[in-house]
């Protein structure tokens, strides 16, 4: 075995032991610098994993380097960063743990990075079950707050029971075909004995794309999305929103296209994924409508962006899939951003009501002008990352028109009209920035004083920044990365 | 006889499954606990049934044994009595009922019509390919273990030790600065 090759996931398992240990011997009004640690390291680690890793050494058993995992390492990596830096400027509200929130982050970052490479069943249920694990704690991390436990709670019982269909779906899987590595799993088809269970065996794979859409929060497994989001700590609602929604999305192509690609050939897999893609955009896009929770709101318009997201994947194929990859980088950013800046706006406020953006372009300009900006590209618009995600998706998404996807015109135009639904209710948040009328139900005005942003969050949400207007402008080097790391994903197809 | 016995302990692990949530009798979620032991055991005579004597042993073991000791203690340390005066929500129990019939019927039927397919002698020889790879025998299994699937088991101690720390942090007192709240 040859440990260079998850040089990346021991050395992040380590700066979470390393963080673990550390705070024994770190008063506590340092113990939130110990973040700056865990970036360092972060960094570092993945520097080196980057320039030793090298493609031609093989693989270890249940575990391959291709280009979509250090694609997908390298979102994670970057997606666990910003949020420890969220979690810094965090860490005046967390009464006790502050390390241990950075070490599970950590241990949470390892199961991602796992899961991007995971190439059989067991190391894909390990990987998933360590990200869960790790956010069963997280979410009810605040425990003396309730809706941080219900949050928790509502959590443990719901991904509880995604796992236990997905290891029914394994279960089924391995008993069909004997083996649990994808590319024997999708050779054992090839041969009489094998294409009999054909059947059992898309079953089984099924339910594991089922358990996996739990963690994207699509339907039919969003049901959990709002509550949880709302009661998790704003820290934690970022990272799942982030790394966990993307640590799904890899997984699902894995098993789409390396374990089960006689899937592919099923007339009723686009349709049911498109039924699936254009219910979860009008829900989320709807619900959203009425929503007055920063966080609640954000909770929907993900379920939304799911199902873009699903979008990408009913095509089922290369460009699909480097459209999807290219949707996630831009949302990464616009998606943290705002999260940080509601994590620094409602601690001095005490409240998530979205009245208490109320003059936040006197208060603090910089942070207004880059909600404007993140919202601006959450929703799509032009110079901005999340419009040439959207745009891509769309776009690979036309080019199946004329195949044989009979539901797909109608999947455009729903995807058109969630588009255009998202419009208010992003620019609800902006119009509250500018001209909000404060806490209405206080009556009185919204207050002006200055508000100032902590380092920690400041240096992320430059990093945001650069990152929306870079990628909106200059999206090149990330869409070719997208396709180098997609162009043999689905190879075997036309 | 083998025939026999397995539907003798698959139709026990069911209808002790069921009556471990939907029980008509008791709403005592001690009794409840006492029929997740009945599952258990029975769903280890199967593991026996399939020759993996390692794996009934341990099934009884670890979650009869040592679990199920745990549920018993929470259960006794917490106020059940709500719990019991607790009724059915006629809601949801109409929508798991309705779940588990359409996940049931998807299942059997898709079973049912791969057997169907399926020529006998294929199937035949997929059983025997179980029988002969006896990989639930201590030996091979734990040779699996620490050859093949080492980075996986290396992975599952990564995630006792997440579970540990979550427990703790969890459970922890409350600090001086959480009290002045």
């Amino acid at each position: 075995m040859d440990i260079s090759l998850i040089s990346l996931e021991v050395g992040v398992a380590l700066i979470g032991i390393i963080i673990l240990l550390t705070d024994l011997w770190t008063p506590a009004e340092n113990k939130a610098r110990l973040g700056w640690i865990a970036i360092g390291g972060l960094i570092t680690v993945f520097c080196y994993n980057f320039s030793t890793f090298d493609q031609a050494t093989a693989g270890i058993n249940g575990y391959s380097k291709d280009g979509l995992a250090v694609y997908f390492q390298g979102f994670f990596v970057m997606a666990a960063i910003l949020v420890i830096l969220l979690t810094m400027s965090y860490a005046s509200r967390v009464s006790s743990g502050i390390s241990e929130l950075y070490a599970l982050i950590c241990f949470a970052l390892v199961g991602m990075c796992f899961a991007a490479g995971a190439s059989n069943f067991i190391m894909l249920f390990v990987a998933v079950e360590l990200i869960t694990t790790s956010f069963y704690v997280l979410t009810s991390f605040e425990r003396h707050r309730l809706r941080s436990l219900e949050a928790g709670i509502k959590y443990l019982i719901m991904g509880a029971t995604s796992s236990a269909i997905m290891v029914f779906g394994i279960a089924l899987i391995y008993g069909t075909t004997g083996t649990l590595d994808f590319n024997e799993v999708s050779r054992s088809l090839l041969t009489p004995a094998g294409l009999s269970m054909q059947l059992l065996l898309h079953l089984g794979a099924l339910m594991v794309l089922g358990g996996l859409i739990f963690k994207l929060g699509a339907i039919p497994f969003q049901l959990w999305v709002p509550d949880v989001y709302q009661g998790a700590p704003i820290p934690v609602t970022a990272f799942l929103s982030s790394g966990s929604k993307a640590a799904g999305i890899v997984l699902i192509f894995r098993t789409l296209a390396e374990a089960c690609p006689s899937l592919l050939d099923q007339e009723w897999l686009p349709k049911l994924l498109s039924i699936t893609a254009g219910i979860t955009i009008l829900y989320g896009s709807l619900c959203a409508l009425r929503q007055r929770n920063l966080k609640r709101l954000l909770g929907y318009s993900s379920i939304a962006s799911a199902g873009y997201i699903l979008l990408g994947i009913v095509c089922l194929d290369n460009i699909g899939s480097q459209a999807v990859l290219f949707y996630l980088s831009g949302y990464l950013f616009g998606i943290l951003a705002a999260f940080t800046i509601i994590s620094v706006v409602s601690e001095e406020s005490g409240d998530e009501d979205i009245s208490i953006l109320a003059n936040l372009h006197q208060r603090s300009p910089f942070m207004a002008t880059i909600l404007t900006l993140a919202i601006a590209s959450l929703a799509g618009i032009p110079p901005l990352a999340g419009f040439l995600g959207k745009f891509a998706l769309l776009r690979s998404a036309f080019g199946k028109l004329n195949d044989q996807h009979s539901s797909m015109p109608w999947l455009i135009g729903i995807a058109m009209l969630g588009i255009v639904i998202s419009l208010y209710y992003y620019f609800k948040i902006i119009r509250e920035i500018y001209w909000g009328p404060g806490l209405y139900w206080k009556e009185k005005k919204p207050s002006a004083e200055p508000l100032c942003c902590p380092r920690a969050a400041e240096i992320a949400l430059l990093i945001c920044l650069f990152a929306l207007i870079g990628l909106g402008l200059y999206p090149e080097p990330i869409l070719s990365l997208a396709g180098e790391a997609t162009n043999n994903l689905f190879s075997s197809r036309p | 006889m083998q025939d026999t016995l397995f539907y003798i302990f698959s139709a026990l692990t069911l209808l002790c499954g069921i009556l471990v949530v939907f029980n008509p009798f008791s709403r005592n979620p001690v009794t409840s606990a006492m029929f997740l032991v009945l599952t258990i055991i029975s769903m280890s005579g199967l593991f026996v049934l399939l020759k993996a004597f390692f794996l009934a042993a341990v099934q009884i073991l670890v979650y009869a044994g040592a679990v199920i000791v745990l549920f018993l203690f929470v259960i006794m340390l917490l106020d059940v009595k709500e719990e019991e005066r607790r009724r059915f929500q006629k809601f949801g129990t109409f929508m798991g009922l309705i779940s588990v019939i359409g996940l049931a019927a998807i299942i059997i039927n898709t079973t049912n019509q791969t057997f169907t397919i399926a020529n006998q002698s294929e199937v035949q020889s997929i059983k025997e390919t179980f029988n002969q790879s006896g990989a639930a025998e201590t030996k091979p299994l734990g040779k699996l273990l620490f050859t093949e699937y080492v980075l996986p088991f290396e992975i599952v101690s990564l995630l006792l030790l997440v579970a540990m720390v979550g427990c703790i942090l969890l459970s922890k007192r409350n600090t001086s600065k959480e009290e002045a709240k």
